[in-house]
């Protein structure tokens, strides 16, 4: 019996996501288009709206080839722009980012673009050619480039600047893949749809290979507020983050390095912890051993009274965003939205946002509401089954006893946002299920379902009301009539009955609480007919 | 031909427009100061009737109803009402004499509206004849007068022959001249005027076929009787007839009906009026009426009840309800045994059930025999009788019904013999007052 020989090798990660790109959702041409629309618009609103600037983004698809289904997509921004030194690795080393700080934004992995580009070189061969420029640039830059994917390094095809003639900041991206738009294309408009629905302070333009022009304009003045860089939470932290913390830094100490590094470490605490771990708060923080570096982080989770996490790396949406976004969606006949107050998971601090719509436009719910999930302002589409919002509103809530019955035009929007978001995969589609921010969810949509009961049975009150007032008023003609017939000659009989009709129209919307117009409006409609 | 009303007629007619137009203004007055319109109208319900034992006679009771035009679910019977008194005032004004049924035509109309939520939907003033009839009640009892007084007129149904001369419209008639045929009392009996009367009684007949035997053969001239037939369950013409005439000319009534508990009951009705229509029995009852027959112990004579309170138990049962019942003079049969198993017919559940109502159940406990029988009015065993019914003559000669299940219809007597029926059995129980009152 022969014995197989075992070869060993390292892959780089862009050989590594190469391989295997339905993991970042590059499963097929129709994903595919879908995945790079998302990835490019999310890298832009990243540019602008976690800067205070109110997003304007345009996203144009192009045939790119008579005879292959290829397209070329572009999304420009008014964003930060990015340094030209920057640029090649932003978009041709996977695994490199800005967003490896303590602050929330869309983009977190450092992957998004370059799966994008990688997509690109695999159906069309095509580089990626990027647009940009910072405010206070003199000049805008231009460049053209693939990656190598043994590398994982960028080449650079071609590059450029010219002046600038005007202070244009922002970043345009384009790229050519193979697709299958005809079939991405619902999808598309439904992400983009799902977008504007939480955004509303943002103006968006697609253009479609049709020449179709899809715009979601801005429509409220206010913005979310920015999120700031924060420190790591200690209960946040782990060993490998623990490791390079203690290599690289400058600090002196070790008791120095906890209370500069983290929040919620002051010098007493920071004595506490190492004192539990059975450290020496002077020792020099590259000097620990192995196992008292382990010994630390047990230390510093176990520890409990810590404050919590801090919320000011968090940008919710606020309130009132997510009202007017779904009153531009569905012209309810009722919305209400609330921001609860940040919580925690392991030392992650996160912020459940809940609206509601019901009525005018609003989808009918079968069985259950109609959900929009959210995370850190991307709308989830796939999955929903198995996300934990989803989960929620269909088992944590009788949705009976706030006076709803199904089939019913209501709407749940859930919007999660946290530095660390427990989404279940890379494709950043279902959220986990995490018991403290699944009560949250519980709490705010009873929150917001609460306010429609009791809009609701104001509302049959007064219907009842209306019907009661409308059985009385249909019959106001003929009981005028009667009495006029009686009462007067023929020559003012008309205008006794006339005058009698009114005077009982008053007395019943009194008696009713019903509006004289709208009983007058019945009135009317006996007399039209007669 | 345009016939011009008569003077009675239109006499009528100002006084019926001047009642609904007073009635009328006071809910205009009403709307004019902003109140929500009512109708305060005497409830026509059973617990709202009441037996004036003093006036012997069925009466509407105190309970009103108050019918708000803004009350959901008065408005609809509010606006009928309304509807109603309008076509009747229409038609008053018009000089025409409807029917309740044209009256039902005239007022049913749809009402085509558009619902607060659009819809456009169309509802009839009214669908059945039922309803307009009973809105036409509402009226009566709101305005307290009978509804020939609104001149609707009805079928007729009861007829009149005797010494009797009356004007009707602008026509004098001599209603001893009638020949084989009698006078058709109008639905608006308050119309006529009793010009000349020459009788010492009334006869009322039940029975269509032996008021006519009894005309051709000249009873009424000879007994100087006016002699009435109300065709079966009397209408309220014929009543009305009647209880004006005893009224004005203080002649005796004396009804003849069925023996059975039909036959009591339509006595009672021509007595103290009808349990239905309560409220017109102030015009329409005649208390004074007596019952002449037949009568059970006219049948049997009283052997089977003296064996029935024999029994000292159904003597006390029965002494209770009615005291006096075991001491009643005496009475033989007019009908021997053969002409008893000709003539009697059995007596069916409705008939017991009936005769239960009439006199309570406790007389029937006592007076059946047959234990099946007694099972089948068990379940009307709550009942205690009208109070008209409770006198020692009638515990007894329901009792007899009861023990003998039988009844006998007046036909049966006049197939005995005509000159039976006239000149031995009517005049024999007049003479020596062997009726009920
Ligand atoms: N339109 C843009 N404007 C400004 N900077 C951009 C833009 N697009 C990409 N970048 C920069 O390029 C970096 C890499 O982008 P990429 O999409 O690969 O990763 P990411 O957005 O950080 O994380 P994720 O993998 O979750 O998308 C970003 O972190 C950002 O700094
Ligand atoms: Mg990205």
């Amino acid at each position: 019996m022969s014995e197989l020989r075992e070869v060993y090798r390292a892959v780089s990660p862009a050989e590594f996501f190469y391989k295997y790109r339905e993991i970042a959702g590059f499963a097929n041409p129709v994903r595919a288009v879908y995945q790079t629309i998302r990835e490019l618009v999310e890298n832009a609103l990243d540019a602008t709206d976690v800067h205070g600037i109110p997003p304007d983004v345009k996203i144009t698809v192009r045939k790119a080839d008579e005879t292959q289904d290829f397209y070329q997509i572009t999304v420009e921004d008014n964003g930060i722009g990015i340094p030209p030194n920057i640029v090649p690795n932003a978009f041709g080393k996977v695994l490199f980012s800005s967003k490896y700080v303590l602050r929330q934004s869309r983009g977190m992995y450092g992957l998004g673009v370059k799966m994008v580009v990688l997509y690109a070189q695999l159906t069309t061969g095509r580089p990626v050619e990027i647009i940009t420029s910072k405010s206070g640039y003199k000049r805008i830059y231009y460049f053209k480039l693939r990656i190598d994917v043994n590398k994982n390094e960028p080449v650079v095809i071609e590059a450029g600047s010219w002046r600038k003639t005007r202070d244009w900041h922002g970043t345009i991206v384009s790229v050519t893949i193979e697709g299958d738009w005809n079939r991405a294309k619902s999808r598309v408009l439904e992400y983009l749809y799902r977008t504007a629905v939480v955004l509303p302070y943002a103006n968006i333009v697609m253009v479609t290979p049709e020449n179709e022009i899809v715009y979601y304009p801005r429509i409220v003045n206010i913005m979310p507020k920015p999120p700031v860089e924060t420190k790591p939470h200690p209960q946040g932290t782990d060993l490998e983050f623990m490791n390079s913390l203690v290599k690289n830094t400058d600090f002196k100490t070790i008791e120095e390095l906890l209370v500069k590094s983290f929040q919620s470490i002051g010098d007493v605490t920071a004595k506490q912890i190492l004192q539990t771990a059975g450290i020496d708060p002077n020792k020099k923080p590259s000097e620990l051993s192995d196992n008292e570096l382990l010994s630390l982080i047990n230390a510093m989770k176990t520890y409990d009274k810590y404050k919590p996490p801090s919320s000011r790396a968090l940008s919710p949406l606020g309130e009132e965003i997510i009202k007017a976004g779904l009153k531009r969606a569905f012209n309810p006949e009722y919305v209400d939205a609330v921001s609860r107050r940040p919580g925690a998971y392991s030392g992650h601090p996160f912020i459940v946002e809940v609206g509601i719509a019901y009525g005018g436009n609003t989808p009918i719910g079968e069985d259950k509401p109609v959900v929009l999930r959210y995370a850190n302002k991307i709308p989830l589409l796939y999955d929903e089954a198995t996300d934990v919002i989803s989960e929620v509103v269909k088992e944590d809530i009788n949705w009976e006893n706030y006076m709803i019955s199904f089939p019913a035009p209501l709407l749940i929007l859930v919007h999660i946002c946290s530095t660390k978001i427990p989404f279940k995969g890379v494709g950043k589609e279902s959220i986990a299920d995490i018991p403290e921010i699944r009560r949250e969810i519980k709490l705010g949509i009873m929150e917001v379902t609460r306010g429609l009961k009791q809009f609701l049975s104001k509302k049959i009150r007064e219907e009842e009301a209306k019907r009661k007032a409308e059985a009385v008023a249909k019959y106001i003609p003929e009981v005028a009539k009667s009495l006029a017939v009686i009462l007067a000659d023929e020559s003012n009989l008309n205008a006794l009955r006339k005058e009698i009709i009114s005077k009982l129209t008053t007395i019943v919307a009194r008696k009713t609480g019903v509006s004289f117009d709208l009983l007058h409006g019945i009135v009317k409609s006996i007399e039209a007919e007669a | 031909m345009i016939t011009m009303p008569s003077q009675a007629d239109l006499a009528a007619r100002n006084k019926a427009l001047d009642l609904i137009k007073s009635s009328m203004k006071s809910l205009v007055e009403q709307i004019n100061e902003g109140e929500k319109p009512v109708l305060v109208i005497p409830k026509r319900t059973l617990s709202n009737t009441i037996y004036d034992l003093r006036r012997k006679m069925l009466l509407l009771g105190p309970e009103v109803q108050h019918r708000s035009f803004t009350d959901v679910n008065e408005a609809k019977k509010f606006m009928q009402t309304l509807l109603m008194a309008s076509i009747i005032f229409d038609a008053l004004r018009n000089n025409e004499y409807p029917t309740i049924r044209d009256l039902y035509y005239r007022g049913k109309h749809s009402i085509s509206y558009r619902t607060v939520d659009g819809k456009r939907i169309n509802e009839n003033t009214w669908e059945e004849q039922r309803e307009s009839d009973s809105v036409i009640r509402d009226l009566e009892v709101f305005l307290s007068v009978l509804r020939e007084d609104l001149l609707i007129l009805s079928k007729e149904k009861g007829k009149v022959v005797g010494n009797l001369v009356i004007r009707s419209g602008d026509d004098t008639i001599d209603l001893s001249k009638m020949g084989h045929g009698a006078y058709a009392i109008e639905p608006t009996p308050d119309l006529i005027e009793f010009v000349d009367v020459d009788a010492e009684y009334i006869l009322v007949v039940e029975k269509d076929a032996v008021f006519q035997q009894l005309h051709r053969y000249g009873f009424w001239r000879k007994y100087k009787a006016i002699l009435v037939t109300s065709a079966g369950q009397p209408d309220r013409a014929t009543r009305r007839f009647v209880r004006r005439l005893s009224d004005e000319y203080k002649l005796p009534v004396y009804i003849l009906a069925d023996s059975d508990p039909y036959g009591f009951y339509i006595y009672s009705v021509f007595k103290a009026g009808s349990i239905t229509l309560s409220y017109e029995s102030e015009r329409l009852a005649t208390p004074s009426a007596k019952f002449i027959g037949v009568m059970m112990t006219d049948i049997f004579g009283d052997s089977v009840f003296r064996k029935i309170v024999k029994d000292k138990d159904s003597r006390k049962i029965l002494e209770e309800i009615t005291p006096g019942v075991s001491e009643l003079k005496p009475k033989s049969p007019y009908l021997d045994e053969s002409e008893r198993s000709n003539f009697i017919i059995k007596a069916k559940t409705k008939d017991l059930e009936r005769a239960v109502e009439l006199v309570g159940y406790k007389v029937a406990e006592v007076c059946i025999e047959d234990k099946e029988v007694k099972n089948k009015v068990k379940k009307k065993e709550g009942l205690t009788g009208y109070p008209w019914f409770s006198t020692p003559e009638w515990t007894r000669e329901i009792c007899i019904f009861f023990n003998t299940l039988s009844k006998l219809e007046i036909e049966a007597m006049a197939s005995k013999g005509l000159k039976f029926l006239a000149d031995k059995y009517i005049p024999e129980k007049l003479s020596v007052g062997d009726w009920i009152d």
